[in-house]
């Protein structure tokens, strides 16, 4: 009961900071005023530590069972086991915005500490902005949607956690999407500002460079841990079911990856400064709206969502941000503008630029395939698009990225493309061609797997081109008296490049993975009696009996399957308690070449048993490709000081006259 | 500004291309049970309703006929695969395939509205 009192007070403590810091940081930073400024900030901080304060409260409330709370009693009952009912903190709609209202302020706070170098308007504004973000969130939590609502008569028990969610990946894939989504706030917050605050040169890009990184890794594996869990966990033997609730977290990682791009075009050429901004703000646009279509229901989702009284907050709150976002960059083109001269087609910036342009067509695509059922529904008979359209729409554009992926690097910036520096293509060119004859030998005759396997080859063969240059120039360094130190400081200097290559690499792991597991999954349906054999694909499988098993709040029939020297044991659990529900235990027999992927449907009277088999080539390249991706990531950029601001300045002044 | 559009533009019409061409092909109709009985729809389309307590399961439950219903009209159903988990009568599932000759619906997949982390029911007293 006293949880709850705390707790709202709290988030009531936070509003108020949050309000008074929005309007003194814009005052602050329109007057160049560097004390109030500073108190702006302050509050700032003030209002993410007491939503920090009302997050502990809830925690707390979770942990200690305390179910005169609505939102304790609804996520959690006292046979959950204690992680999950920590889990309980982000598995409702309220908690999951208090979380997503946490790492805003903390992440924020953070951004804003080392703002000061960014000048007085554009800090005062970055942290007016994101004090406006974090007001609405609380708005909403204080007002709409409070986890700290009570109940007026205190249950025993609570209603517990659906099964389907009781499963390790619910410990990780959540807290991190959610996060990863957050955190475009921050990148959007500091664009916005150095656009009102008429300050539109590369300052800010250095600055929002790192944040833009960090939403893009939490994205990262929050995409990839959710196709993990999805596969691990729901057995329908896929990873990717194009819901609009994955769409929608695709969008701003798709929008991020061209920005993550771009920026370096800026950053080298000076270029592209309208558009940058334009990228940035899209990401959050894609947010917002992804928030709203998921909270909302108003897209039919395999996923449904309580039709709760946020949805019309974050609608007037997208339309918000939307006319706001559109009069800033209509006002301050101009002022941003200056970098848009010509662009070689051939050259390195003439790559980024095509690749960013067909990454926004693949936003597009998503977008419309998501929209289309609301779109459709307005003018007449509800649409749907499956799996399909997003294949046929999005694909030939994500084939062109992958040619750009092997090509761009080998580009030279700058001026129009020579013959020389077009040599280097032929290598990965070569590459694609013998990856070609080597697939046709193989006797694979589908065009789409004839392409992109290929392209992927040729990138891979880009990459290692790229460390083979990294290598040769290190043989080349002079050696001198301190020459290890002297060496370290020479490749650390490069390590951002041989990062974002490394995260190549693990992108075309990734995407073998997934080509090979479309293309080539094998499927049987199959009724066994006890000793009878299957074959998937050449793998033989040998059902040997089943037993019923008696656990405290549930049962299981456990079927066992003889795979080679291993024992696969698809289960079906059976919840008592829960009305009967279901939930199916997919048994996965994993080697570097393919799955072995077993749902048990059911048994029979007579002992036999129906399976669906799957053989899943190549997913483990999945994760293995996730894995390096951010690997990369990390490596090029962890530790990565204050981005030298004053040596980007100076170099997108001498590229730009005037 | 203007080699700029060029290559905007094309990508925007190749992108445009795209999403017609392929959108044309795989839109299916979203509907509920009575929306299907009242008009006929040739092709796939996904149906959403309750699934009815009377559910056969046959074949170790790779093969299952059930009722689908929402409000007054309702529909039997024939699917082979595996079920999804919170599959049972009184929730809301989405099938997809197309209403065969016999009146019988016949579903090449089956969704059931995932009971997700944000739609617990809210506890009354």
């Amino acid at each position: 009961m006293i949880l709850g009192y705390l707790g709202a007070g709290a988030l009531l403590a936070a509003l108020v900071m949050g309000g008074f810091s929005a309007v003194l940081s814009f005052w602050a930073g329109f007057q160049e005023n560097a004390v109030m400024v500073q108190v702006g900030r302050r509050a700032f901080y003030a209002a993410a530590a007491m939503t920090v304060v009302a997050g502990a409260v809830l925690m707390w409330a979770l942990l200690s069972h305390d179910f005169s709370l609505a939102y304790v009693t609804e996520h959690t009952d006292l046979s959950t086991p204690t992680a999950l009912v920590a889990a309980g903190f982000y598995g409702g709609q309220e908690g999951s915005l208090l979380y997503w209202a946490i790492v805003l302020g903390v992440l924020g706070s953070v951004s804003l500490v080392a703002s000061a170098s960014l000048g007085l308007k554009v800090a005062g504004c970055a942290a007016g902005l994101m004090a406006v973000i974090l007001s609405f969130f609380l708005v909403v939590l204080a007002l709409v949607a409070s986890p700290f609502d009570l109940l007026s008569l205190t249950p025993p028990d609570g209603l517990g956690l659906n099964p389907v969610l009781r499963d390790g990946g619910m410990l990780i894939h959540p807290p991190v999407v959610l996060a990863g989504f957050a955190s475009f706030a921050i990148p959007f917050c500091f664009a916005s500002a150095a656009l009102l605050a008429g300050r539109p040169d590369s300052a800010w890009i250095a600055h929002t460079r790192r944040f833009a990184l960090i939403a893009w890794s939490l994205q990262t594996t929050g995409l990839v841990l959710g196709m993990w869990w999805a596969y691990h966990v729901l057995g329908w033997g896929g990873y990717w079911g194009w819901d609009p609730v994955e769409n929608v977290a695709l969008m701003p990682w798709l929008a991020t990856t061209a920005y993550l791009h771009s920026s370096m075009v800026q950053e080298t050429r000076g270029r592209l400064r309208t558009w940058n901004f334009g990228l940035v703000i899209l990401a959050f646009l894609l947010v917002v709206f992804g928030t709203f279509i998921v909270r909302s229901g108003v897209v039919p989702s395999v996923h449904t969502f309580a039709i709760s009284a946020i949805g019309p907050w974050f609608l007037a709150f997208l339309f918000l941000c939307i006319a706001f976002s559109v009069v800033l960059l209509a006002a301050r083109s101009g002022v941003a503008g200056g970098g848009e001269h010509p662009v070689a087609p051939v050259s390195r910036e003439g790559a980024f630029v095509l690749q960013n342009l067909l990454l926004i067509g693949v936003v597009a695509v998503v977008l419309w395939g998501t929209i289309l059922p609301l779109v459709s529904g307005m003018f007449g008979q509800q649409r749907v698009v499956g799996a399909s359209y997003y294949e046929r729409a999005a694909g030939p554009l994500l084939l062109v990225i992958l040619a750009l992926m092997a090509a761009g690097p080998l580009l030279p910036w700058r001026r129009a493309a020579r013959l020389p520096s077009l040599r280097a293509l032929a290598w990965p060119g070569a590459t694609a061609l013998i990856a070609v004859a080597v697939l046709l030998v193989a006797g694979v005759g589908s065009i789409p797997a004839l392409l992109a396997l290929p392209l992927v080859a040729a990138v891979v063969a880009t990459c290692f081109m790229q460390y083979a240059r990294l290598s040769a120039g290190w043989k080349k360094l002079p050696s001198m008296t301190n020459a290890s130190a002297w060496r370290m400081r020479w490749l650390v200097r490069r390590r951002r490049r041989y990062g974002a290559y490394l995260a190549h690499l693990g992108l075309a792991v990734l995407v073998v993975g997934i080509g090979a597991s479309h293309f080539w999954q094998q499927e049987k349906d199959v009724t066994l009696a006890p000793g009878q054999q299957v074959t998937v694909a050449g793998n033989t499988l040998t059902y040997t009996g089943s037993e019923q098993r008696q656990l405290a709040d549930h049962s299981e029939l456990v079927a066992s399957m003889r795979f080679g020297d291993a024992t696969l044991e698809p289960a079906l659990a059976t919840y008592a308690g829960l009305g009967g529900q279901a939930l199916t235990h997919v048994a996965i027999n994993t080697t570097p070449w393919a799955d072995i992927y077993v749902v048990l449907a059911g048994s029979n009277p007579d002992g036999s048993a129906a399976f669906r088999v799957f053989v899943n080539p190549l997913v483990s390249w999945i994760w293995a490709g996730g894995a390096i991706i951010i690997f990369g990531v990390v490596l090029g950029n962890l530790g990565e000081r204050a981005p030298a601001v004053e040596a980007v300045r100076r170099r997108v002044a001498a590229s730009v006259p005037g | 500004m203007i080699r700029w559009s060029i290559p905007a533009l094309v990508v925007a019409a190749c992108v445009g291309y795209l999403i017609y061409s392929a959108s044309g092909g795989s839109a299916e109709y979203y509907l509920t049970v009575s929306q299907l009985r009242s008009h006929a729809v040739a092709g796939d389309v996904r149906v959403a309703g309750v699934v009815q307590g009377d559910v056969q399961k046959s074949d170790g439950g790779l093969h299952v006929t059930f009722t689908e219903k929402d409000g007054t009209a309702s529909m039997p159903v024939d699917y082979s695969g595996t079920l999804p988990d919170i599959f049972r009568p009184g929730i809301t599932v989405v099938a997809e395939g197309r209403l065969g000759s016999d009146g019988v619906f016949h579903a090449r997949t089956l969704l059931a509205k995932c009971p997700s982390r944000f739609s617990t029911t809210p506890y009354t007293q």
